[in-house]
């Protein structure tokens, strides 16, 4: 079984920046060789692919600041907002909407007993492997990132400045697996 | 001419004894007929014989070996008046082919004994029993077996109505109300083969109707359909009814499985055969039931189970079968969700080093604080090997090789509403689970056929709730109380503990084809599991199934996350997933997503494929879930919905890691709302919850080579090469890069979710970080995520 390093190909910029965030915790990681993946078996598990979509025509919730994406006066996405600090501000992630679609997206097990530059060896065990899709396809997803006072938009003087948008559109090319290793101390 | 019974009887058995100690008193007396009587009687060929009957006698006890059973407070006699008779009219004649005819009649008559006690345990009983019935028919009597002329063979049918069926406990009744029954039976033959009474009936057809199962917590009330009191009809869990056509062959001999008892062998064939359960006006439905099974070796005997327990044991060799459940059908319009089959071996085997038996060991007593009368079986079971499979819209998913075992008391009480001996119980029909030991797995699946090549992909259950592979020590109960949540339906209150569970959320096959191997998997080990139900209501309505809980909470303590071994995988730490919801509702509803724009958007083919998407025409067969789920605020430690995840455990003396001393992430007091008090009582309101639709089919999916080169099976392809099954194939399938439309149409099967998710607030009151020093330290002081709506389209299939 093939296992090569994350290796994203993106065709829009921003994309790629956005995915090379959570990415940086493994950026020492390099393509593995086929000598390396000779100790790696496969197993069962399953073959994941559809499409998720957020708030595609809006959100439950009809107010003075909520309502449907028809309406340009309002606001049909989703919210997000916590704050760090017991008196302090909230951090939100406003209006995210959008849609992503996958193919071949695997959850399944994997036994690890060589490879790895000689830690595969010294683990020799299983490991949960998360099968990467081919291509995922990203379709109007969208977000605000914003400061405001209060968690919710209808919270009596409500005051809320947006920082910055994000808008993604496009295909991304994941390949490879993550595996998980259950190596710590539990 | 009339007769009147009141006699005393004797009657042995070759394996044992059944001796009906004492009649107690002649219930009416012998009169002669008076003119007017005599006149309505005319002259005919043969014998009329009017019997008013009334039997009573304190005991009928049955022995073997020695020990006995005793069949206490019996009586026969009038099901209206607890001191009246049953009337009966027989006609007897003799037909020119020297047959027996005998045309019967009887009216109102109740059997019945108050209690079933075994003799060794005194104070306890199994708890009572009533027989109401009338009874309309023909009896006909011939001389010639099956297999000879030292048999008979017997032509019967006959109607029952007023029927009533009761199982009484301390003064507690759960019963069949208001049965009737249409029986026909012709041409049974009853022979004795070598030392063995074969009867043989080579076709059975029938009707039934159960108007109501009543439940009653009222003493005074004794058989009767309204309350003593009140008047009011009693309370029911709805109806039955269903009708028949099969055959079957039993042979009984002598001898139980240790001396005397009684041998049975069962052979039976179901033609056809429906089931459908009534609420109000609302019915669940199966039909189109066939299907045969075979009982092999069932002895009974009187004697102690593995406790020294006196009991009546129904101890099994073997049993195997199949049925086939063509249409299971709910909703006003009747859709039908699809067709089940199950084939299944029941054997001794032996599971986890240890062998099991099929055996049930009856006891009196039930819960030690329900009071004296009760069912307690103590039970053993091993499922050699079951195949379950689903099929709706033609397409047809196996779950091959479930096997399952245990051992462990189940006891059953009709209880009521009461605190008795520091023990909560509610009205109802009370199931309870002392010290049970069970497991079961599932090697793999299997599209299309029973002889299709094994694959995994069982984790698809999770989909459906059910974990691939599950193994616990379970103790608790399961009470079932009469009503819903208007008019008829079923009232469920419950508390489970589960200890020491392991459970699959990914399992590989047990046995890959070259015998029995460690199944490997992503594990919920050590698992301790407390789960409390509080007034869950389940009603069949115009849509389907509903259950509406009133209160639920639970903690699930995930002593460790295996991944590999259930045992000694490497773990990912601990994880307590704690809920705790009111109002939540569950809906079943027949019919799936129906047609479906896959990863693309459009409502019709063109539209779908010009977007990127996938057109999927799911029919208009399969099951959609509808969740409604509100959580509660924190109430106090155990009721609230909190996870953590614990890391870096101290460990005790023998190298295990003590829970609680480790460093820790809580998501601590996580909730639902509408976002606030629009009703103006104080609290903000939930009544929106988290709300999911799942529409599950089963259904072709485009299924993709992810690398060059051989698969796990040795299929060669190129990466994005298409999979097609292919029973001529040598694994079954095979890759291909340009698909024709045949090929489409053979795409892989597996489960296709439509899901919808909707959520108007949910909320993390804080997340802490735990130091197994310095305590609890508040990362994040609440999270709110507001107005969410999540759509998605997913298909998941076994892996190449």
């Amino acid at each position: 079984m093939n296992h090569k390093l994350l290796s994203p190909c993106v065709r829009t910029p921003l994309v790629c920046f956005l995915l090379a965030l959570p990415l940086s915790g493994v950026a020492e990681m390099s393509p593995l060789a086929d000598e390396v993946l000779s100790g790696v078996s496969g197993q069962g598990g399953i073959y994941l692919s559809g499409d998720i979509r957020i708030n595609e025509v809006g959100g439950p919730i009809e107010n003075s600041y909520f309502g449907r994406c028809d309406d340009a006066t309002k606001k049909c996405g989703a919210r997000f907002a916590y704050r760090l600090k017991e008196t302090g501000g909230w951090l939100v992630l406003d209006d995210i909407r959008g849609s992503f679609a996958f193919e071949g997206l695997t959850l399944g097990l994997t036994t690890i007993d060589s490879g790895f530059a000689g830690d595969g060896d010294l683990f020799n065990g299983d490991a949960l492997e998360l099968g990467l899709p081919n291509t995922v396809r990203f379709s109007d997803v969208r977000f605000k990132i914003a400061a405001s006072n209060a968690p919710r938009p209808t919270d009596p003087g409500f005051q809320q400045t947006d920082i910055f948008a994000v808008e993604m559109q496009g295909n991304v090319i994941m390949e490879g697996n993550l595996l998980v290793f259950p190596a710590g101390n539990p | 001419m009339r007769f009147t019974k009141a006699h005393s009887y004797t009657i042995a058995f070759p394996s044992g004894v059944i001796l009906l100690a004492m009649a107690s008193h002649a219930v009416a007396d012998m009169r002669s007929l008076d003119d007017s009587e005599m006149a309505s009687v005319s002259g005919q060929s043969g014998i009329t014989l009017e019997m008013d009957l009334g039997v009573t006698a304190d005991r009928v006890s049955y022995f073997d070996d020695g020990q006995g059973i005793h069949l206490e407070a019996f009586r026969v006699g009038s099901a209206s008046d607890s001191s009246g008779t049953a009337h009966h009219l027989v006609k007897v004649d003799i037909g020119s082919d020297a047959s027996l005819n005998l045309d019967y009649l009887v009216e109102d008559r109740r059997i019945e004994f108050g209690d079933i006690r075994l003799a060794g345990a005194p104070g306890l009983g199994i708890g009572g029993m009533y027989f109401d019935h009338s009874l309309q028919g023909f009896l006909n009597i011939k001389s010639g077996g099956a297999v000879g002329g030292e048999g008979y063979t017997f032509d019967t049918a006959y109607t029952m109505t007023g029927g009533r069926l009761g199982y009484r406990t301390n003064g507690n009744e759960v019963f069949l109300d208001g049965i009737t029954m249409d029986v026909e039976a012709l041409g049974i033959t009853l022979d004795v083969v070598d030392d063995t009474l074969r009867l043989n009936a080579p076709r059975v057809v029938g009707n039934w109707q159960v108007d109501a199962i009543r439940y009653s917590g009222n003493p005074l009330n004794h058989g009767v359909s309204v309350d003593a009191g009140t008047g009011a009809l009693l309370p029911s869990y709805g109806g039955l009814s269903g009708q028949y056509d099969l055959s079957s062959r039993t042979d009984i001999a002598a001898g139980g499985r240790n001396g005397q008892g009684l041998r049975i062998d069962n052979e039976t064939t179901i033609h056809s055969a429906s089931f459908l359960y009534h609420d109000d006006a609302n019915v669940i439905a199966l039909r189109d039931i066939t299907g045969t099974y075979k009982v092999n070796d069932l002895r009974l005997d009187v004697t102690s189970d593995w406790q020294n327990r006196p009991a009546l044991a129904l101890t099994l060799g073997s049993m195997e079968g199949h049925f086939n459940i063509g249409a299971i059908e709910m909703g006003v319009n009747g859709k039908n969700v699809g067709e089940v089959n199950v084939s299944f071996l029941f054997g001794d085997r032996m599971f986890n080093g240890r062998t099991y038996t099929n055996a049930i060991y009856l006891q009196g007593g039930g819960h030690a604080d329900a009071g004296p009368q009760g069912l307690r079986l103590a039970a053993e079971w091993s499922l050699q090997r079951a195949d379950v499979s689903y099929k709706e819209d033609g397409n047809r998913v196996i779950f091959s090789g479930l096997q399952s075992w245990g051992r462990g008391d189940v006891t059953v009480n009709v209880t009521r509403d009461e605190v008795r001996g520091g023990t909560r119980f509610y009205d109802g029909l009370r199931v309870g689970f002392e010290g049970v030991s069970a497991g079961y797995r599932i090697n793999g699946l299997r599209v299309g056929s029973e002889d299709a090549k094994l694959q995994g992909g069982t984790e698809l259950l999770l989909a459906l709730g059910f974990y691939p592979a599950y193994e616990f020590e379970l103790d608790g109960h399961v009470t079932l109380g009469a009503g819903g949540a208007s008019g008829e339906g079923i009232t469920v209150n419950s508390d489970i503990r589960i200890r020491n569970g392991k459970a699959a959320i990914i399992a590989d096959p047990y046995d890959k084809g070259a015998g029995e191997i460690r199944q490997k998997g992503l594990w919920i080990s050590e698992l301790e599991y407390d789960a409390h139900l509080r007034d869950m209501t389940i009603d069949a309505t115009e849509d389907g199934l509903a259950m509406v809980t009133g209160e639920a909470w639970s903690t699930m303590d995930i002593g460790n996350l295996r991944v590999g071994d259930k045992s000694k995988g490497r773990s990912f730490g601990r994880f307590v997933l704690q809920k705790y919801e009111t109002g939540s509702s569950m809906a079943i509803i027949p019919g799936g997503a129906g047609n479906v724009c896959v990863g693309g958007q459009g409502s019709s083919a063109t539209a779908c494929q010009a977007t990127g998407g996938i057109w999927e025409t799911r029919g208009d067969e399969g099951i959609t879930v509808r969740l409604e789920k509100k959580l509660a605020r924190a109430l106090n430690d155990t009721r609230k919905n909190a996870f953590s995840w614990e890391t870096n455990r101290q460990l005790d003396g023998i190298g295990n890691p003590v829970n609680g001393t480790g460093t820790g992430l809580v998501l601590n007091d996580i909730y639902t709302s509408d976002g606030g008090d629009f009703d103006g009582d104080g609290l903000e309101d939930n009544a929106f919850g988290i709300r999911t639709d799942l529409a599950v089919d089963v259904y072709q999916t485009k299924v993709l080579k992810k690398q060059d080169g051989p698969d796990s099976l040795g299929v060669v392809g190129a990466k994005g090469d298409e999979k097609i099954m292919d029973t001529g194939a040598a694994q079954g399938y095979r890759y291909t890069s340009n698909p024709t439309p045949g090929d489409l149409n053979n795409r892989p099967l597996g489960f296709a979710v439509k899901a919808r998710s909707r959520f108007k607030e949910l909320s993390i009151n804080n997340i802490d970080l735990v130091h197994p020093t310095g305590g609890a330290q508040t990362a994040v002081y609440g999270v709110k995520m507001q107005n969410f709506d999540i759509r998605a389209n997913l298909t998941a299939t076994p892996i190449p």
